[in-house]
């Protein structure tokens, strides 16, 4: 940035902090929620999703209606002019259009259809096109959806130059009207009159206990320090919020500079530039607006030195709380910290050596150029993890809480606000802490062959397959990826803590010094071996590797798409329920037309 | 500048220390509301345990001599509230011992079916509650689920899923239903894949593994020396097991095997406890296949047993029987005798005095738990905190037997 800052400058920085925090605030409360949701879900009970607003009928409907309504507005009215600049752009910016909206079509098209096949087939049909559409199993929606996306591609390069303009607005007409269509179905006919639940699958129960823990009254030992006490849980609260800040959510935002001065202006926050070249940068008549809080040169450094402050409010709550569990909570978790800290910082020097900076942007960059960092350090990736665990005090490494040791460690002492705020720290650490794997090893806002200015598949420098996407879609795919992957990663991660038991205090230490520290010492000699042998490799060890980083490029994706396409088919595949045996209640429960229907609404 | 302590030696300049003590329950997480261990520690070192007995105390003996002996059965359900079936059984062994009868085949095997999925159900709980206290979540709820299966059988059967109150002296309180025998065998495997699911998760665990192998040793003397039984004396190889022992209610014609551990640690206990599942499961084959369909179940003796509801409306006999059994009690024989049966956590003896009157004069209960839990001081000591919860769980102490 060459210019001076400018209150535009703060207004950005304030979104995208709001942005920020607020993601991590939110993604806590929903891992609280999955935490608990968890248990549920393998005890085949209800679970924590009992918290419900009814609207009534109107509303819901005005708030289904009204967003299609305002979506399908925003996608046709500013694209059905005809775009400016030479015809050669214009011809591409043309085929961007037919393309995205030909895609997005489809993408609404099967979704709806997806949605309504599976809830009619769940809770009956409303109208007799509910009924047609049901008689397809859900699943197929989704494959032919699939294979019309695939399709879309080729079909739209072969539109002749001569009716593209036409095709353009066709198919922006086309994904308005499939979104329009959607909303409005669902607005009129799929909203059932009277009172209408809306529990958002159960996240509202997060909000109502947070409510409730707001409310709670704040009970305070009388031997506590009373200073103390109140301080501990601020501290706590505060490295997760801090830190994210150095974490990018997404490239560099380019907006054409309308003034020419160089600077951010909120005149220029309306142009966003159509698109970008492929290094990302911005270029002469461009201001930036890079998609991160704070761009430290000592990312990785100021990481580690603030994620570590927050074992001082554990150790502060143990103390103060006057309580011998909560001392030895206190205890735990800091030798547990000095421990791990050391492991997770020499985990992380391989990965420094092979990116060769410490800059979050630059992290990020290197594994967009070449390959994610789960495939050149895996072995780093494993220590990292295991010790990133320990450092978010999660089983199976959760020795300072200790439910079932120490009772809860050292916050046992602490209700109310106050304990939430333990409770909302610690899962805000923990989303952090997902997040920061994705940027270290998952490739950040990275997404496979996705470039700033489009997709390019290409294997070795030869290009099997190149595809110009807009600087705004480039930008809107490469944030939902950097939050998809957090949240991916955050439920592998509630994974791990349901299933795993706890280790023993010794047994932890033993692991961190015996075992992580000497094998993460290792990994940094291979790595530093590896890589000084790479850099003095001549020209064909170069064009090796870029084929090596293009194939794990290819893997990513197509593991990626597999997997999605498993999931979802997992997802709908038809459940088996019903009881193995009918007892007698389940069978008068049957003889008296069941319980399903009133079990949750009434 | 010259030092502080130059006269001082380095005894005197010495902090005085003192052993912490812990209070670890009655309320906490892993002491399920029934016992509590006070604790000296050094450090994380337990130095010194001292197990506290008797939250639960309801006086159960007490309870005994104030009714019929029928009306001790909802108290026995009480005692191991994980297998209440293997309490009522236990129980109306000990009376029928005492009045010389013998129920008919029919009732044994039933007994024994109804028995072998209470206690397939108790180690279920057992194991499942010591894998939660540890962390791991997802076994507990397996076996939850297995558990549950089970329990619509006896609801089917005995129409109640925790307490049962289903035995009867002489016999049960009704026969088998006429799906039971199909409902078990479609059960059975169903609960053997779960608990398999459940045990590959924690066994393949290093985590597990390293929390339970060697943990909480009890030597074979020892363990003899204290009086333990069931699966807790089992692990530690001591092969007693009163079905194959002494056997009763017709155990001896069925196959099976007492699994028995090397060392008497926290695995061998949770292992035993899981292979004990299989027998069980394989005692209940042969008893299905050994169950008569049809017959009596309770001893052909109106002194014993309650007459069918239809002839104590309709029949002066019936009216009379009925009356005396549920007025005056079953008249058991004047004298005394001591019952013993294997029931989840071990040998569930009865000793029962009679005066010749309905009601029995003393009974007084020999709980397998009591005699376990004298043990865990020895075992969590040396131990870590840590170690407390696998040691705890695996003796599997249930409050409600153990305090009387």
């Amino acid at each position: 940035m060459t210019g001076s800052f400018t209150w535009a400058d703060l207004v950005v920085a304030l979104l995208k902090i709001i942005v920020v925090i607020g993601f991590l605030i939110t993604l806590a409360a929903v891992a609280t929620w999955g935490d608990r949701r968890q248990s549920a879900m393998v005890q085949d009970r209800i679970g924590p999703q009992r918290a419900v607003v009814w609207l009534p009928s109107l509303l819901a409907r005005v708030l289904l209606g009204l967003p299609a309504v305002a979506v399908a507005g925003l996608i046709i009215v500013p694209l059905m002019g005809a775009p400016g600049g030479p015809p050669a752009q214009q011809l591409q910016v043309l085929f961007q259009r037919t393309l995205t909206g030909i895609e997005l079509a489809i993408l609404v098209g099967w979704f709806t259809l997806l949605v309504l096949a599976a809830t009619t087939r769940a809770s009956g049909e409303g109208n007799a096109f509910d009924g047609a559409v049901a008689r397809l199993d859900p699943r197929s929606y989704f494959y032919i959806g699939l294979a019309l996306h695939l399709v879309a591609i080729p079909l739209v390069q072969i539109i002749p130059p001569s009716i593209a303009p036409h095709a353009a607005r066709a198919a922006v007409v086309l994904a308005g009207v499939a979104v329009l269509a959607s909303g409005l179905y669902a607005a009129i006919f799929r909203v059932p009159s009277g009172k209408v639940p809306l529990r958002l699958a159960g996240l509202l129960h997060a909000m109502a206990d947070g409510v409730k823990l707001a409310w709670k009254e704040d009970l305070r030992p009388k031997t506590a320090d009373k200073l103390l006490f109140a301080l501990a849980p601020l501290i706590s609260m505060f490295p997760a919020l801090v830190t994210i800040g150095v974490l990018p959510f997404g490239g560099n935002l380019c907006f054409i500079d309308r003034a020419h001065n160089g600077a951010l202006d909120f005149g220029d926050l309306t142009a966003i530039a159509a698109n970008v070249e492929r290094s990302g940068m911005c270029g002469k008549g461009y201001v930036s607006v890079p998609l991160q809080i704070a761009d430290l040169n000592i990312g990785l450094l100021y990481v580690f030195a603030i994620a570590g402050t927050g074992v001082v409010g554990a150790a502060i709550a143990g103390w103060a709380s006057d309580n011998k569990f909560a001392l030895l909570g206190a205890l735990r978790a800091s030798s547990q910290m000095v421990s791990y800290e050391v492991a997770m910082g020499l985990s992380i020097v391989g990965l420094v050596v092979v990116y060769g900076t410490l800059q979050m942007s630059g992290v990020v960059g290197w594994q967009g150029d070449n390959a994610w960092g789960i495939f050149v350090q895996p072995f780093g990736f494993l220590l990292f993890f295991a010790a990133l665990i320990a450092e978010t005090k999660r089983v199976p490494f959760d020795q300072p809480e200790g439910e079932s040791e120490i009772v809860a460690g050292y916050f046992i002492e602490y209700s109310g606000m106050r304990f939430t705020m333990f409770y909302l720290g610690e899962y805000a650490e923990f989303a952090f802490s997902s997040a920061l794997l994705v940027t270290l090893f998952f490739g950040g806002f990275n997404l496979p062959f996705l470039h700033p200015d489009g997709i390019d598949v290409s294997f070795g420098g030869t290009s099997l397959l190149k595809l110009q996407l807009s600087h705004f879609t480039v930008t809107l795919l490469q944030v939902v990826a950097f939050f998809g992957k957090t949240v991916l990663v955050t439920w592998l991660q509630i994974f791990v803590r349901w299933t795993l038991p706890r280790f023993r205090y010794d047994q932890l230490m033993k692991l961190g010094w015996t075992k992580l520290l000497p094998l993460a010492l290792a990994n940094i000699v291979v790595t530093a071996v590896v890589v000084l042998a790479l850099r003095e490799g001549g020209a064909t060890v170069k064009s090796a590797l870029r084929w090596a980083a293009d194939l794990t490029q290819a893997v990513v994706a197509v593991g990626g798409v597999a997997a999605a396409v498993a999931f979802i088919a997992w997802l709908l595949e038809p459940q088996k329920t019903g009881q193995f045996i009918h007892s007698t209640a389940a069978r008068f429960a049957t003889a008296q037309g069941g319980v399903k229907p009133q079990k949750l609404g009434a | 500048m010259e030092p502080l302590d130059l006269e001082l030696d380095d005894g005197e300049i010495e902090l005085p220390t003192e052993p912490m003590r812990l209070n670890l329950g009655p309320s906490h997480p892993a002491m399920h509301g029934t016992v509590r261990i006070v604790v000296e520690l050094s450090g994380e070192t337990v130095t010194k345990a001292d197990v506290q007995v008797g939250f639960l105390h309801r006086g159960f003996e007490k309870m005994c001599e104030r009714g019929t002996f029928t009306q001790c059965f909802p108290y026995v359900d009480r005692l191991n509230y994980a297998s209440p079936l293997l309490n009522n059984v236990g129980f109306a062994l000990a009376v029928e011992k005492m009045l010389g009868v013998t129920v008919p085949v029919r009732c044994q095997y039933y007994r024994i079916i109804l028995g072998e999925l209470a206690r397939i159900c108790d180690h279920m709980v057992c194991s499942g509650a010591m894998c939660m206290e540890l962390g791991a979540f997802t076994p507990f709820l397996y076996l939850c689920k297995a558990r549950e299966m089970i329990w619509d059988i006896f609801e089917e059967e005995t129409g109640a899923r925790v307490t049962h109150s289903f035995g009867r002296v002489g016999g049960m309180a009704a026969p088998p239903t006429s799906d039971f025998k199909q409902a078990v065998r479609a059960t059975l495997p169903a609960v053997l894949a779960l608990v398999d699911d459940a045990e590959k998760l924690v066994v393949t665990n290093r985590i597990f593994l390293d929390r339970v192998d060697g943990v909480g040793i009890m030597s074979a003397a020892e363990a003899k020396a204290l009086g333990w039984t069931g699966v807790c004396l089992r692990s530690t190889g001591v092969a007693y097991d009163v079905r194959k022992s002494h056997p009763y209610s017709g155990y001896d014609t069925v196959e099976f095997d007492v699994p028995v551990g090397s060392r008497g640690d926290c695995y061998d206990r949770f292992m035993c406890r899981s292979e004990e599942v299989r027998q069980s499961v394989r005692i209940i084959g042969q008893a299905l296949a050994l169950l008569p369909d049809d017959g009596p179940v309770n001893v052909d003796d109106p002194r014993i047993v309650l007459p069918p509801k239809d002839e104590v409306y309709s029949t002066i006999e019936g009216t009379i029987q009925h009356f005396k059994i549920v007025m005056e009690g079953i008249k058991v024989p004047a004298g005394e005798c001591y019952s013993y049966t294997e029931a989840g956590n071990g040998e569930l003896g009865f000793y029962i005095v009679s005066d010749g009157s309905g009601t029995p004069w003393r009974v007084r209960i020999r709980p397998p738990c009591f005699a376990n839990t004298s043990g865990l001081a020895k075992l969590v000591t040396g131990a870590m905190i840590p170690d407390i919860v696998p040691c705890f769980g695996s003796i599997n102490m249930i409050g409600g037997e153990c305090d009387h």
